[in-house]
């Protein structure tokens, strides 16, 4: 058996009268990197949460590493390094005395480690966080999440805020965690944002796990959204017989289409007219989600 | 100063609690410095003419001693309304006020437990209380022998800042239990607000009616100088009241957040 480092079962955790996670089942194995995806709002920073502790469930249960939150929660958050959704502090401490204090409240972490990190992400320690830019100050959570090398990192959204440089190297820091056999567990409601490193991700929509697969067939399933501008207008319905597109609709004479696996029939299609800009991109979550309930929608008819 | 809860949060709140002390050292020696000038016979015959009523209201039921002038005007007025105001914002801060500003979740995501969070804070604010009652202190018994009142002993005004350190306590632990409770500072503030307003009014205006006297006995004003600890001494029963009613109320407010949700 595969040795989980967070389980959960049926996890429910209602506010009021809303559900704001219903009866997750959740299993991320050890020495993986977990994206958890979602919209804002569909339940994610609840679960980490509720897997720290730091609320209650309604019913159901969490395991953590082997241990059960609620019951041992300081043993278990001893191993877990957290980034908060809104990493907020207060701004008249510099983030060096932030990081020496959250680092004494874990029994100490060496000062090089600290300044190795902020080295890596390029961070003057000395500034005051109140002083620091949005990026700068998110680089101090990732600092502090990282920097005693937990177990288990539950980071949620990560990367929003760092700029594509420090998104590389963040994804280089989560490599080495997981190469020393460590965990990740990293929220976003980008899928983008979490393809590089996640070789697992869970998608949950109102609080409820929609699927849980391989980063690479999800990938392969969401396709891209493909927009090609041709000289001249052209007719949509000679593209509707090419492999793997669909959704195809012309304006003038730019063509959108949704294109799954291989581009090469698509190009080759589009090359029997003139082509003057193609730009292809990832399709975003939301096309995700609408792909898979269309998809369901149409095993539904199929039956 | 960076190694546990406790010292951060004296830490943070150094600026505060600077601005407190100075404020409360000043005005407090600055209204004890004006007993030479009460101590005349032009004005104290001019008080006796007062009705008795409000003289009683405003507890200036003897002000004739110098340890009556400190208690009424000093103790039992302004230096205990500020003292109530920085007790109630401290404890107010310490656990629900971080809450509110979002930053609970991180301290609380380490590996501390929530009993050790609310209680090491809410230390902070207790001992930064005392602090201040212990610097007001010194600065009276430095002012004693220049302002006349030097017939009030070291251990007399020891026992009356003893008093002001567990009513400050009081009211520092009675907003942090709130908070700690419920997440909500606005609710600590307004407890604590209202407490300390029905308690002076309990301790003045309400007793004057006739019937009512027994109403002091509620107030926590009454339990900081009711029993004149600077004639005195240390009157254990309110003294270990406060005491008491703080500890219980810090006891009350870590167990509930201890079981609760923490606001995002």
């Amino acid at each position: 058996m595969v040795e989980l480092a967070i389980r959960t079962e049926l996890l429910v955790k209602d506010y009021g009268s809303t559900r704001a996670v219903d009866r997750l089942d959740l299993e991320v194995r050890r020495g993986e990197v977990f994206g958890f995806l979602g919209p804002n709002g569909s339940g994610k920073t609840t679960t980490i949460r509720l897997l720290l502790d730091l609320i209650r469930p309604t019913s159901g249960r969490a395991e953590v590493l082997g241990l059960d939150p609620q019951n041992n929660g300081v043993a278990l958050r001893e191993r877990i390094g957290y980034l908060p959704g809104d990493f907020l502090v207060e701004g008249r401490q510099s983030a060096v005395q932030l990081l020496t204090f959250l680092g004494n409240l874990r029994g100490g972490v060496a000062a090089a480690r600290i300044e190795e990190l902020a080295q890596r992400l390029d961070l003057d320690l000395d500034r005051k966080i109140r002083e620091l830019s949005k990026g700068n100050r998110q680089k101090v959570g990732v600092i502090q999440a990282f920097m005693h090398e937990p177990e288990l990192l539950v980071l949620d959204e990560p990367t929003s805020g760092l700029d594509p440089f420090l998104q590389h190297e963040f994804a280089a820091l989560v490599r080495e965690t997981t190469a020393a056999g460590r965990t990740v567990f990293l929220s976003s409601h980008v899928l983008s944002e979490v393809q590089e490193v996640a070789d697992r991700v869970a998608v949950i929509r109102e609080g409820a796990l929609v699927t849980v697969e391989d980063v690479e067939d999800l990938l392969a399933r969401s396709g891209r959204r493909v927009e090609i501008l041709f000289d001249r207008p052209v007719d949509e319905r000679e593209f509707f017989d090419v492999p793997g597109v669909s959704q195809v609709r012309a304006h003038g004479s730019s063509l959108h289409c949704r294109l799954e696996g291989r581009a090469d029939d698509l190009v080759k299609r589009a090359a029997l007219h003139t082509v003057v800009t193609l730009s292809v991109e990832q399709a975003d979550l939301e096309d995700l989600f609408f792909g898979y309930y269309d998809r369901s929608g149409e095993v539904d008819d199929a039956d | 100063m960076l190694t546990s809860i406790f010292s951060k949060g004296l830490w943070d709140s150094r600026r505060s609690l600077l601005g407190w002390t100075v404020a409360i050292v000043a005005v407090g020696c600055g209204y004890s410095a004006f007993w030479p000038t009460i101590d005349r016979p032009e004005i104290q015959e001019a008080l006796d003419s007062y009705p008795q009523g409000l003289l009683d209201a405003l507890n200036y039921d003897d002000i004739s001693t110098a340890a009556g002038y400190l208690t009424a005007s000093v103790y039992g007025l302004v230096v205990a309304i500020l003292l109530v105001v920085y007790a109630v914002s401290a404890g107010a801060r310490a656990v629900a006020g971080d809450e509110e500003a979002g930053r609970l979740d991180l301290i609380a995501a380490h590996p501390v437990s929530r009993t050790r969070l609310g209680l090491q804070r809410c230390a902070a604010v207790l001992v930064s209380v005392i602090l201040v009652s212990f610097i007001f202190w010194l600065a009276m018994l430095a002012l004693a022998s220049p302002a006349n009142f030097d017939d009030i002993s070291v251990a007399q005004f020891a026992a009356m800042h003893l008093h002001l350190a567990l009513f400050g306590g009081f009211f520092g632990a009675l907003t942090y239990a709130v908070g700690a409770a419920t997440g909500a500072r606005s609710l600590a503030l307004g407890t604590g607000s209202a407490v300390a307003v029905l308690g002076y009014l309990a301790n003045g205006i309400i007793p004057t009616v006739d019937g009512l006297e027994w109403v002091e006995n509620l107030s926590p004003f009454g339990w900081l100088t009711g029993s004149d600890p600077l004639r005195n001494g240390v009157d254990v029963a309110d003294c270990a009241l406060m005491g008491g009613l703080a500890m219980l109320l810090v006891a009350i407010g870590t167990w509930v957040f201890n079981r609760r949700d923490i606001a995002v």
